[in-house]
């Protein structure tokens, strides 16, 4: 951990920031290689914050490198975690504002002046979570094993190439799928319902909550579908409280809930 | 890197040795935190390109699986 005194970083350098904190602890960084091996990481005070930085080839972190980059799962997962471990050492001794992966400045005197500039927002957020800690809920519901056979009339033989097909063939074809629509427009309002009434119970603890996209089936998995995926602003005292809702929540929704956290709070140092 | 500072009470198996799941940590890591202007490159929640790729790599909710809410996230 070094203590970063004014100046310019060379040409083929920049400065990449992790995150703004109150009074970060150098030892919490220690042994931590951030996103470029063999620099440590630095503290840059502007004004009375200071941010983790390091810094980086500016070679690395091209438009085109990054893309590169943002398109390998595991380079992607590498940078992710790097960033998350310097974010997570950071908020583990201090209150603290992460920034978006991969944000970057020409030298310490560009990096300070931007953050100055952006102090105003930092105080807010840093007041808007302190003494609380994210927490993400994800709903999933089961889905059917298979569709409902039995409104269905059991298939009648392949009929010859040419020959008609049985009489009210079609109308029960029409039927079978206004069944299946109806079916699936129940179980999508069952779906809204479901995540509504987790929303409200885990929103009734929390400071403040956000829905975040769901995630794709493929991610997901065989067997469930995601209804929900929101995460939660909540009071560091209530952590307990948001395990005992979900336990409650299991039992009467039946559905399957996922906690997770505590998290830095990353969703909501922005505007929220 | 098994440094985890962060302690993560949570009773649900984790996917992943390193602790937090991938996807979840990309939810936030990407889509959130104080934009602010960098000077390089990238404030990634407003990279366009940047999306494109997280979408064609984490296939998250497209045209053909409908959102069943509008307002989908932040992504």
């Amino acid at each position: 951990m070094t203590e970063r005194g004014p100046g310019q970083a060379p040409d083929d350098s920049a400065l990449y920031v992790f995150a703004v904190c109150d009074a970060p602890d150098p030892a919490a960084f220690g042994g931590l290689p951030g996103v470029a091996a063999g620099q440590p990481l630095g503290r840059l005070r502007f004004g009375a914050l200071t941010a983790i930085v390091q810094t980086v080839r500016a070679a690395d972190f091209t438009d085109e490198v990054w893309q590169a980059r943002m398109a390998d799962r595991d380079e992607l997962e590498r940078y992710a975690r790097a960033h998350h471990d310097v974010v997570s050492a950071a908020a583990a001794c201090c209150p603290t504002v992460p920034l978006p992966l991969a944000t970057l400045y020409h030298g310490e005197d560009r990096a300070r002046q931007a953050l100055l500039d952006e102090t105003e927002r930092f105080r807010t957020a840093l007041e808007r979570t302190a003494g609380h800690s994210e927490w993400g809920v994800k709903v999933y519901t089961a889905d059917l094993p298979a569709p409902d056979p039995s409104p269905s009339p059991p298939r009648a033989e392949a009929p010859a190439a040419g020959s008609r097909p049985a009489p009210g063939a079609g109308l029960a074809y029409l039927e079978r799928k206004r069944g299946v629509q109806a079916r699936r427009e129940r179980r999508h309002e069952d779906a809204l319902r479901l995540a509504e009434t987790v929303e409200t119970a885990f929103g009734a603890l929390s400071a403040a909550g956000r829905r975040l996209r769901l995630h794709a089936p493929e991610l997901v998995g065989k067997g469930h579908t995601q209804v929900l995926n929101a995460t939660y602003l909540v009071p560091d005292h209530r952590g307990a409280e948001l395990q005992v809702l979900a336990r409650t929540l299991r039992n009467t929704t039946g559905a399957r809930i996922d906690v997770s956290g505590p998290w830095v709070p990353y969703s909501f140092v922005g505007e929220v | 890197m098994e440094r985890e500072v962060v302690p993560w009470d949570n009773p649900e198996p984790l996917s992943g040795p390193i602790g937090v799941p991938l996807v979840d940590l990309l939810d936030r890591l990407l889509a959130t935190g104080v934009v602010i202007s960098g000077d390089l490159v990238i404030a990634i929640a407003d990279v366009p390109l940047v999306r494109v790729s997280l979408h064609a790599l984490l296939s998250s909710v497209n045209e053909r699986v409908p959102a069943p809410w509008a307002d989908g996230g932040p992504l």
